[in-house]
């Protein structure tokens, strides 16, 4: 019992991280309707960044600021070129671009950070083990599911109970009123991009501790990540939650139950929630034609 | 009754683009015959081989993406899982062309049967993560059934292809081989484009609720696309691991997926002879700069940037021949 318990808090970090991640690809894809596959590149950015900032011996509670400021700023050089011009464009063109570009920054990175695995330097304050129900649990887990749980509080209730987000939330269902209302979208669309960024720098800082950096995770994180917003639907802060639970929950077990198949399963267990529902668990009613 | 309606039968003209785009492909196939005669080394023989496989997958998917809007990201699952199938087969039945050709058109059916029916109801960009999540889910297999599929390593040393008695291992023939299934699948996929299946295809690809409406089975349409897009690439999927003498998980990759895709945006999206020139370019590039620096992958990236800055439509659209106009997906 008390390991099921263990695994419940290994699937619950698992779970933020994906839902820290999925809901910075989210604001994008729903905010501008832009696929953007450079979001993996962030979430590996982010991992980097923090395990250099504290493997320099910089204050460790600065690397999390410091890589979200770091992605949210190539996040805004991106959103000035190519990304500007790619929004009113289809989603193929987009996927090829962005896909593109994700390629260019893997090489960059195994050019810069070297091909090999890193692992963060755990702070003195975050190592170390809590025992739950008589079980280890790293204490570093559950500074990812607090940290997490707190950011995307705040980040509900900035984008469900603030102007800016009321705006935010308005130029999604359309765009031309709120141009209309005197609103300047361009430059909402610009701090969408750059805070997507930013929050994937920062889910990949936090997982750095849990999942390590190497080349190739940013590609297993966008997968999971795009799984996660398409599975919650478009544009609904609950969804995305939800699905990430989900498939952050239906990972952890089947790593315990199938090790070998574990990835096929709970890919299978995605495509099976999207084929019943097409459209994601959460849809916002559209008009059909 | 009837008489005078039947005074106009007339042949119809050809419209000027499909004159156009064929002379272009009669060029193209001449080229492909004189291509051994003046370059007889084995290197660029078995390259021409490999451009034709690959630009056959591409000219497959070129038929979904350009005519019926279904950008999928798993069509690396289909061609690589008929490699698969045909090199495993090869292994325990002996590489006969007629078997490895029915086992490749086979598999490469069957995924994209899978991937046309789990993604019946889905559109845009639920399609595409759908498509993908299907295709990694064989590139899962390929990679950890290690027993079948040689896991990470992937597979060598299977037998040599054969007709008969007759081997077909030396680079002239696959070659040969090769062109006539390119050959043979872009005439298979051309009737089809071009036939009222295809058309309503086009139809579906508008206006889906429209041809709901008018009667049109929109999921059986897309499902036929679907099946006979991955005969095609299975065809060229089960010939080529004898090409290059190996098939590994990358085959099936995602990342193989948009490739597929880039080359069918570099030769021009609805243009089926431009998946032959997508594939042409993108792999003598790739070839050239991994020669000539490690860090090709930076230059690949740079390559699909590229395209879509700079040629959204492609070289068959810049050659004259209307491209697909993409409205929003």
């Amino acid at each position: 019992m008390s390991y099921y318990l263990v695994q419940t808090l290994n699937a619950l970090s698992f779970s933020v991280l994906l839902m820290l991640t999925g809901l910075g690809l989210s604001l994008v894809l729903s905010l501008m309707n832009f696929v953007n596959l450079t979001h993996g590149s962030f979430f590996l950015l982010g991992g980097y960044v923090a395990i250099h900032w504290i493997g320099a011996g910089a204050p460790w509670w600065m690397a999390f600021p410091a890589a979200f400021v770091i992605a949210g700023a190539v996040g805004l050089v991106l959103d000035r070129f190519p990304f500007g011009r790619f929004y009113p464009r289809t989603h193929l063109m987009q996927v090829l671009l962005t896909y593109g570009l994700s390629v260019i920054f893997a090489d960059l990175m195994r050019w810069g950070f070297g091909a090999d695995t890193v692992s963060l330097p755990t702070p003195e304050l975050l190592r170390g083990v809590v025992f739950v129900a008589g079980l280890p649990f790293p204490i570093y887990r559950l500074f990812i599911i607090a940290t997490g749980g707190v950011l995307a509080l705040g980040l509900w209730y900035a984008i469900d109970r603030t102007l800016w987000g009321a705006a935010i939330r308005a130029c999604v269902i359309d765009r031309g009123i709120v141009e209309t209302l005197g609103l300047n979208t361009r430059r909402i669309f610009t701090v969408g991009v750059v805070l997507a960024a930013g929050l994937g720098g920062l889910g990949g800082a936090l997982g750095s501790g849990m999942l390590s950096a190497y080349p190739g995770l940013d590609e297993e994180v966008l997968l999971l990540a795009l799984l996660v917003v398409v599975v919650g639907g478009l544009g609904s802060f609950g969804g995305t939650v939800l699905s990430a639970l989900l498939l952050g929950f239906v990972t952890t077990f089947s790593r315990v139950w199938l090790p070998e198949f574990a990835n096929f399963l709970s890919l299978g267990i995605m495509a099976a929630v999207l084929v019943m529902w097409p459209s994601g668990l959460v849809v916002r009613k559209m008009r059909q034609v | 009754m009837s008489a005078h309606l039947n005074t106009t039968t007339h042949q119809a003209p050809a419209p000027a683009k499909y004159r156009l785009g064929d002379k272009i492909a009669a060029g193209l196939v001449l080229l492909l015959a004189l291509i051994p005669l003046v370059s007889g080394d084995g290197f660029s023989l078995r390259f021409g081989a490999e451009i034709l496989l690959i630009g056959t997958a591409v000219m497959s998917l070129n038929l979904l993406i350009g005519g019926g809007g279904l950008v999928s990201l798993g069509h690396a699952a289909v061609f690589g899982a008929a490699g698969y199938s045909a090199a495993v087969a090869a292994g325990s039945w002996g590489a006969q062309l007629p078997v490895m050709l029915v086992i490749g058109i086979f598999a490469g059916m069957l995924i994209a049967s899978i991937i046309g029916l789990v993604t019946l109801r889905s559109a845009g960009l639920f399609f595409l993560v759908l498509t993908l999540v299907v295709g990694q889910m064989v590139w899962e297999l390929a990679f950890r059934w290690r027993d079948v599929t040689g896991g990470a390593d992937g597979l060598r040393g299977f037998p040599k292809l054969a007709l008969g008695s007759l081997r077909l291992d030396t680079p002239l023939a696959l070659y040969l081989v090769a062109a006539a299934i390119a050959l043979v699948g872009w005439a298979v996929t051309r009737s089809f484009q071009r036939a009222p299946i295809g058309q309503a295809l086009a139809g579906v690809r508008d206006q889906p609720i429209r041809m709901g409406a008018l009667g049109y089975q929109v999921g059986r349409i897309r499902v036929t696309a679907f099946l006979l897009a991955g005969a095609v690439a299975g065809a060229a999927g089960a010939i080529y691991p004898f090409v290059n003498q190996y098939i590994g998980p990358n085959s099936v990759h995602w990342s193989m997926s948009a490739a597929l895709i880039i080359m069918a945006v570099i030769g021009g999206v609805g243009s089926l002879y431009g998946g032959y020139l997508g594939a042409l370019v993108y792999l003598f590039v790739q070839t050239e700069v991994s020669s000539y620096t490690d860090r090709w992958q930076l230059v690949i990236g740079l390559i699909f940037v590229a395209t879509v800055i700079l040629m959204p439509n492609g070289i068959a659209h810049w050659l004259g021949q209307r491209g697909v106009r993409g409205g929003r997906s």
